[in-house]
C-alpha cells in the first residue's frame, strides 16, 4: 500500500497503540467524520476501525442515520461518526441532511472522505464541496481492488497535490490500508500535516463579482472566519442557518450552537 | 346465520355507501373539497387581487385606474368601483386625481400577497408534481390563506428563493424588491438574435396555456429565425415554434451577445441507443427542484460523457454510464436532457453553416 | 482599526438579495458546473484508464441476461421463490423446537411454580397465560422465518442483484405512480411488514416514499402466512380428493399473496392519483457493480438485527395484548364474559361481512401480533360455543397439532366455507399490526399517515368481504 505523503517527520503506524473501542466512548480527544458518496464502503471502513458491525451492503443508501462508535490511538480517543452517502452539500433533499448537517455544521476535527476510485471524477464533486468548508480531510481512495480490476490508474500523490490533503489508498473490504489511514488521520488531527485544501477559485464573472462584494462586506462585520468565501456562497444560495447566523451576528459562533442542539 | 336482510337488499346498500363514500371523498370533486373551496372569503379575495394589481401597476411605472382595474379583474365598473371605495375607507389606497395610488398599509399588504403567492407558486413548481398551468391557480387560492409566518418557513425550507417560476421576483420577507427594468419582449427581436427566456408572463390564463403548450420556460435559449408583421418564429428546445406578435410580447426576454446558437436542434438523451456515446449538452429547464440538482449532483452537466448501457426488461428505465457509474433514468426524464451524439457532429454543424447562410 | 458598526448584518443580507436578484435563476446550475469542472480537470491530471473497453466487461454480460426481455422475470420469480421456499422450509423446525422449549415445557414449569408459591389465580392467569404465553408464541413463530428470511435477503442485497431488480420493475411501479425500488420493499414486507416500512427508506423520492410505506401492508408478512395456510387446508383442501388437497390449498393461499399484490398496484395508483397527486417526485436508481457477497458476515449482523426486532417487539407489544386478551376472557359482568359479551353484541353485524363476532374481536385485541389471532380466535370459539374438554381454559391461547380437531372446534363454532374465505380475505385485508404502526409513525412522523395507513386496509377489507358474502349468498340461495 502506498506510503503517506508529504509528511517527513510524522511517526509511522504503531499497530500496538490502537484500541477498537466500539461504542463505549464516551470521552474524545477528536471527533471524526466519514462522509462521501453512497456505497463507497464509508461503513466498512467504520467497521474496520471501530470494531463494530454496522450494516454494509451493495446498494447505495445502506446506512440511513449516523452511527457512531470510537477508537483509541497512540494515547488519543477518537469518536468515528458513520454518515450516510450523499451526491452533494448543496441539494436541499431531506434524505441527504443528516450527513449534510453534520459536516456543514457538526464541525467534526477531521473528515474523512470515503471515494470510489473506480468513480473518481464524480466522487471529486462532494470532495471539493466539502474541501470549501474545512480544512482539515483525508481522501481515502477505497475499492482500489477494483479500480485494478478495470484497470484504472489513479496517480495518488498527483491528486493529494491537487487537492491539498492527504490522499490514503484502500481496499476496505479487505482491511488494507487502515493503518495508513489511521496514522493519517492521527497526523491531520493533531498539526502535523497541514491541509492546503483546494478552493474552487472562480465560478462565472458575475458570481464572483457577487461573492466577493459579500466577502468584502463579511471580513469587516466578522473577523477570524476561515473560509468566508463559503459562507458568502451559502448565503447567495439562501441557506436558513447562515442567513440566521449573520443576523444574529452569531456566525462565529455557529458551529458550537448546532452541535449542542 | 340469522341476516335481517336478503342478500340483494345488503347488496344495494353497500353498493349505495360506496357510491356516497366516492361522492364525498373525491378529490377536486367530490362533496368535502367543493365545501373547503367555497368557504374562501370572496371579497377579501377581490380586495386582495385588485391590490395586487395596483401594486404592479406601481411597481411598472404604468398608470393605474378604474377602468384598467374593472378590464383586468374582469369585473363590471360598478364592482370596481366598489372595491375601490372598500379599500380607500381602510386606507390601502388613495385616489389622487383620478389616479389611483397606494398608501404605505396598502403597498406592505400587497408585497405580502405577492410573496405569498410567488413562493406558492414556486413550491408547487419545485417541490411537488403539479403541472405549471395549475401553479398560478393554486397560489391564487393559497395567498389568500397563509400567513407571513408560515410563508417564511417555507422560504426557508426552500432555500429562500428570489424568483418564482415565471421568472418574476419574489419580494423578501422585508418587502424589499428589486428595480423594475424595462425589458424587451420576445416580439421586439430581429432576425438572428439569440436571447434567453426571463420570464413568461401567467395572465392571462388563455395564452399562458399556449406558451406552455409550447414547452417554453423561462430559462431557456432561443434563436430567432424570421420576423413578420404578425408573426414570429424561432427555435428553442430543440423545436421551431411560430408564435403570433401577441403572444409573443408575454415572453420576456434578455438579449445575449452571441452569434451562434448552442445548437438550433437539440437532441434528447431518451433518444440515444444503447451502445452509443454521446456528449450532455444540458437540462431543459422545464426539468426543475430536487429532480434537476439531483441529476446535476449524479454528473449531468454540459460536458459530460454519457453512454447508454442498458434497457430494462420492459424498455423503460435506461441505464446509462456516467462518469463511471451505471445510473437509471426513466425516458421521461431523459427527455429533458438534451446531448450531442458523437456519430452526427459534422451533419449538425453542416446543419447550423446552412442555417447562417439562409440569414 | 475599522469601525465594526458600520456594518450592519441586514444590510449584508439585504445586499445578498439584491445580488440574487441580479445573479438570475439560473445561478444554482453555474456552481455546479464549476465544481464539476475543477474536478474533471483533476481527475484528468490524475487518473490513467488503459483498456477502457475491458473493463466492466463481466458486469455488462451479467447484465444483459439478468435484465434481458426474456430472462429477467424467470429468474427474478426463481430467486425469490427459492428465499421462500428457504424460509418455510427451514422454519419448521427450529420453529417446533422453540414450541416445545417455550410453550410446552416452561410453560407448565412455570404454572407449576406459581401454584407451588400460592400465587393468586388471577396473578398467576394475567403473568404466565396472559403475558407469558403471548410473548412466547409470537418468539417461537416469528423470529425462525425473519432469522431466515432476512439474512437470504440481505445476501442478494450484498451481491448487488437487487438494484436489477428496482430496475426490471420500475416499469411495472411507473404505471401505479410507484418507484421501482417499491418492488424491494414489497417483498421485504412478505418478511415482516414493520422492517418493509423501514426499508422504505431508500426510496428517495417523498411520494413514492409514502405511496410504498402506506401500501406495504398488502404483502402477506410472516405473521399472517401460518393463519393462511391453517384455514386453507382446512376449508380449501378439505373441498377436494386428499392427494389434491395439499396442492389445492397451496394454489389458495397464493392467490391470496398474488391478490395482496394487485391490491398494492392498484391502492398505489389510486394514491398516486389522489392525495399523493401533487407531491414531489424524482427517480434515479444507482446500479452498483456486482460483489461476491461476504457471506458470514451479512448473516451474522442481519440474524442479530432480525433476532433483536422479534424479542423487542414481542417484549413491547404482545405482552399488553396477551394480558388483554386473558382479562377479556375471565372477568364477567354477571353471566357472561366481557369476551362473550362482545361476541354476542357484534355477530349480527359481523355476518354481514361473512365474519362472526370471534374473529372481530380476536383481531382487535390481537392487533399487536398477526400471529396470535388463531391461537386466541381457538380459545375465544371454545370459551363462546362452551365445547368442554378442549384448549386450556379462558384465556389461555392455544392451537392443536391436529389439523382435524382444529376444524373440530371451527365448525362447532359455526364456521363455514365462506367463514374460511372471508377470514383469508380479512387477513390480508386489515390493518397493519401495531409494530408496524408505530414503524410508520415512526418514519412518516405524522398522526395522519399513520391513520390513513391503518383505516385504507381496513376499509377495503370490509369492502371485499361483505361484497365477496353478500354475492355468495345472492347466488348460493
Ligand atoms: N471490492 C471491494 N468492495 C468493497 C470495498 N469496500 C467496501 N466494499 C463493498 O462495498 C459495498 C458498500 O459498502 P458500505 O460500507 O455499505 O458502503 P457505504 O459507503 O457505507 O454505503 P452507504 O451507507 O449506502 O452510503 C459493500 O458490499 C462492501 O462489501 C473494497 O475496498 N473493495
Ligand atoms: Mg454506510
Amino acid at each position: 500500500m502506498s506510503k503517506q505523503r508529504g509528511c517527513e517527520n510524522c511517526q509511522a503506524y504503531r499497530k500496538e497503540q490502537l484500541i477498537r473501542l466500539g461504542i463505549e466512548i464516551d470521552q474524545y480527544d477528536y471527533v471524526i467524520a466519514l462522509a462521501g458518496n453512497p456505497n463507497t464502503g464509508k461503513s466498512t471502513v467504520f467497521n474496520n476501525l471501530t470494531g463494530l458491525r454496522q450494516h454494509t451492503g451493495n446498494w447505495p443508501g445502506k446506512t440511513v442515520t449516523r452511527a457512531e462508535g470510537g477508537y483509541s490511538y497512540a494515547g488519543k480517543q477518537y469518536k468515528l461518526v458513520d454518515l450516510p452517502g450523499t451526491y452533494s452539500l448543496l441539494s436541499t433533499s431531506k434524505e441527504e441532511e443528516v450527513a449534510r448537517d453534520f459536516i456543514l455544521f457538526g464541525q467534526p476535527d477531521v473528515t474523512v472522505i470515503v471515494a470510489d476510485a473506480t468513480r473518481l471524477e464524480r466522487n471529486l464533486n462532494l470532495v471539493l464541496q466539502i474541501l470549501e468548508i474545512t480544512d482539515k480531510a483525508v481522501l481515502c481512495l477505497n475499492l482500489m481492488d477494483e479500480a485494478e480490476r478495470n484497470h484504472i490508474k489513479i496517480n495518488d500523490r498527483a491528486l493529494s497535490k491537487a487537492l491539498g490533503i492527504p490522499v490514503v489508498t484502500a481496499v476496505a473490504r479487505q482491511k488494507k490500508g487502515m493503518d495508513v489511514l489511521i496514522n493519517t488521520i492521527e497526523n491531520v488531527a493533531t498539526g502535523k500535516y497541514v491541509c492546503k485544501p483546494h478552493r474552487i477559485k472562480s465560478f462565472s464573472p458575475k458570481l464572483d463579482h457577487a461573492v466577493a462584494l459579500l466577502v468584502e462586506k463579511l471580513s469587516r462585520k466578522f473577523k477570524n472566519i476561515p473560509n468566508l468565501n463559503w459562507v458568502a456562497l451559502r448565503l447567495l444560495e439562501g441557506d436558513q442557518h447562515i442567513i440566521e447566523a449573520v443576523r444574529t451576528e452569531e456566525l462565529g459562533q455557529l458551529s458550537e450552537n448546532l452541535k449542542s442542539v | 346465520m340469522v341476516l335481517l336482510l336478503r342478500p340483494i337488499t345488503a347488496l344495494l346498500i353497500g353498493t349505495i355507501f360506496l357510491m356516497l363514500l366516492a361522492w364525498l371523498l373525491w378529490p377536486r370533486k367530490g362533496l368535502i373539497s367543493f365545501w373547503s373551496k367555497r368557504s374562501q372569503n370572496m371579497k377579501r379575495k377581490l380586495q386582495e387581487d385588485a391590490l395586487k394589481f395596483i401594486f404592479d401597476c406601481e411597481y411598472k411605472h404604468k398608470s393605474c385606474g378604474l377602468h384598467s382595474i374593472s378590464g383586468n379583474m374582469n369585473l363590471s365598473t360598478n364592482k370596481a368601483a366598489k372595491i375601490i371605495t372598500q379599500l380607500q375607507s381602510i386606507g390601502l389606497i388613495v385616489m389622487k386625481e383620478d389616479e389611483i395610488r397606494l398608501t404605505d398599509a396598502g403597498r406592505s399588504d400587497a408585497l405580502k400577497i405577492i410573496r405569498i403567492h410567488r413562493l406558492w407558486e414556486k413550491y408547487l413548481a419545485d417541490e411537488t408534481a403539479i403541472g405549471n398551468v395549475e401553479w398560478h391557480h393554486g397560489a391564487d387560492s393559497k395567498e389568500h390563506l397563509m400567513s407571513l409566518k408560515e410563508v417564511d418557513i417555507l422560504a426557508a425550507n426552500m432555500g429562500n428563493p428570489v424568483f418564482d417560476p415565471h421568472g418574476d421576483p419574489i419580494p423578501t420577507n422585508k418587502g424589499e424588491l428589486p428595480t423594475y427594468q424595462v425589458q424587451s419582449s420576445l416580439s421586439s427581436l430581429k432576425e438572428g438574435d439569440i436571447a434567453r427566456i426571463t420570464h413568461i408572463e401567467d395572465e392571462p390564463s388563455i395564452i399562458y396555456a399556449q406558451l406552455v403548450a409550447l414547452d417554453l420556460y423561462p430559462g431557456m435559449e432561443v434563436y430567432i429565425m424570421d420576423v413578420t408583421d404578425e408573426k414570429i418564429q424561432f427555435a428553442a428546445n430543440g423545436k421551431e415554434c411560430i408564435l403570433n406578435v401577441l403572444f409573443a410580447s408575454n415572453i420576456t426576454v434578455e438579449k445575449l451577445s452571441k452569434i451562434e446558437p448552442t445548437q438550433k436542434k437539440y437532441q434528447t438523451l431518451s433518444s440515444l441507443n444503447v451502445g452509443d456515446k454521446a456528449q450532455v449538452i444540458g437540462i431543459s429547464p422545464k426539468c426543475r427542484g430536487q429532480e434537476r440538482i439531483r441529476l446535476m449532483d449524479l454528473g449531468i452537466v454540459p460536458g459530460t460523457e454519457i453512454s447508454a448501457v442498458l434497457k430494462s426488461a420492459f424498455g423503460d428505465p435506461t441505464a446509462y454510464k456516467i462518469m463511471g457509474a451505471t445510473i437509471a433514468i426513466r425516458k421521461k426524464q431523459a427527455d429533458n436532457i438534451y446531448i450531442k451524439s458523437r456519430q452526427n457532429r459534422n451533419e449538425q454543424t453542416a446543419r447550423l453553416r446552412e442555417l447562417s447562410s439562409v440569414s | 482599526m475599522f469601525n465594526n458598526q458600520e456594518i450592519k448584518s441586514d444590510d449584508i443580507i439585504s445586499l445578498t438579495n439584491t445580488l440574487r436578484w441580479e445573479l438570475g435563476i439560473d445561478f444554482h446550475d453555474k456552481i455546479i458546473e464549476s465544481i464539476y469542472a475543477d474536478a474533471s480537470k483533476i481527475a484528468k491530471q490524475s487518473i490513467q484508464i488503459e483498456d477502457a473497453k475491458n473493463s466492466t466487461i463481466l458486469d455488462q454480460k451479467i447484465d444483459n441476461i439478468i435484465t434481458s426481455k426474456w430472462f429477467g422475470f424467470p429468474i427474478m420469480f426463481l430467486l425469490l421463490a427459492i428465499v421462500f421456499w428457504i424460509t418455510v422450509a427451514g422454519a419448521n423446525i427450529p420453529s417446533s423446537w422453540l414450541a416445545a422449549i417455550l410453550l410446552d415445557t416452561i410453560h407448565p414449569f412455570l404454572k407449576n411454580i406459581a401454584s407451588q408459591i400460592g400465587m393468586p389465580w388471577w396473578l398467576d392467569g394475567v403473568l404466565i397465560d396472559g403475558a407469558y404465553m403471548a410473548f412466547a408464541w409470537v418468539v417461537s413463530v416469528m423470529l425462525p422465518p425473519m432469522a431466515i428470511f432476512f439474512p437470504l435477503f440481505t445476501l442478494l442485497e450484498d451481491l448487488g442483484y437487487l438494484p436489477r431488480v428496482a430496475f426490471n420493475m420500475d416499469s411495472l411501479f411507473r404505471k401505479a405512480g410507484a418507484h421501482g425500488k417499491q418492488a424491494l420493499t414489497m417483498s421485504m414486507g412478505f418478511g415482516c411488514n414493520a422492517a418493509g416500512v423501514v426499508a422504505t427508506r431508500v426510496i428517495d423520492s417523498p411520494r413514492e416514499r409514502l405511496i410504498a410505506i402506506i401500501t406495504n401492508n398488502f404483502s402477506l408478512c410472516n405473521g399472517r402466512w401460518p393463519t393462511q395456510i391453517l384455514i386453507a387446508t382446512i376449508f380449501i383442501g378439505g373441498l377436494v380428493p386428499s392427494h389434491w388437497a395439499g396442492l389445492v390449498s397451496a394454489g389458495a393461499v397464493v392467490s391470496i399473496a398474488v391478490l395482496g399484490i394487485v391490491f398494492s398496484l392498484l391502492v398505489s395508483w389510486g394514491l398516486s392519483k389522489s392525495i399523493l397527486r401533487g407531491q414531489a417526485s424524482t427517480f434515479s436508481l444507482e446500479l452498483p457493480p456486482y460483489r461476491p457477497p461476504r457471506i458470514l458476515q451479512t448473516l451474522y449482523t442481519s440474524l442479530i438485527d432480525r433476532t433483536i426486532l422479534v424479542l423487542w417487539r414481542a417484549i413491547a407489544f404482545t405482552i399488553p395484548a396477551g394480558i388483554i386478551i386473558w382479562l377479556v376472557a375471565n372477568i364477567y359482568i354477571g353471566e357472561l364474559s366481557l369476551a362473550e359479551y362482545f361476541i354476542d353484541w357484534a355477530n349480527p353485524f359481523a355476518f354481514y361481512f361473512g365474519l362472526n363476532g370471534v374473529i372481530l374481536l380476536a383481531y382487535i385485541i390481537a392487533i399487536p401480533a398477526n400471529e396470535i389471532v388463531i391461537p386466541t380466535i381457538l380459545m375465544l370459539t371454545v370459551i363462546n360455543s362452551g365445547l368442554t374438554g378442549i384448549g386450556e381454559g379462558a384465556g389461555v391461547m392455544f392451537e392443536l397439532d391436529s389439523v382435524a380437531d382444529t376444524k373440530r372446534i371451527l365448525t362447532a363454532g359455526g364456521w363455514t366455507l365462506l367463514t374460511a374465505i372471508n377470514l383469508m380475505l380479512f387477513s390480508l385485508l386489515h390493518n397493519p399490526c401495531s409494530t408496524t404502526l408505530y414503524t410508520i409513525y415512526k418514519e412518516t412522523k405524522s398522526i395522519k399517515w399513520t391513520a390513513i395507513s391503518a383505516l385504507l386496509p381496513l376499509t377495503i377489507g370490509f369492502i371485499v368481504c361483505f361484497f365477496v358474502t353478500q354475492l355468495w349468498l345472492l347466488f348460493s340461495s
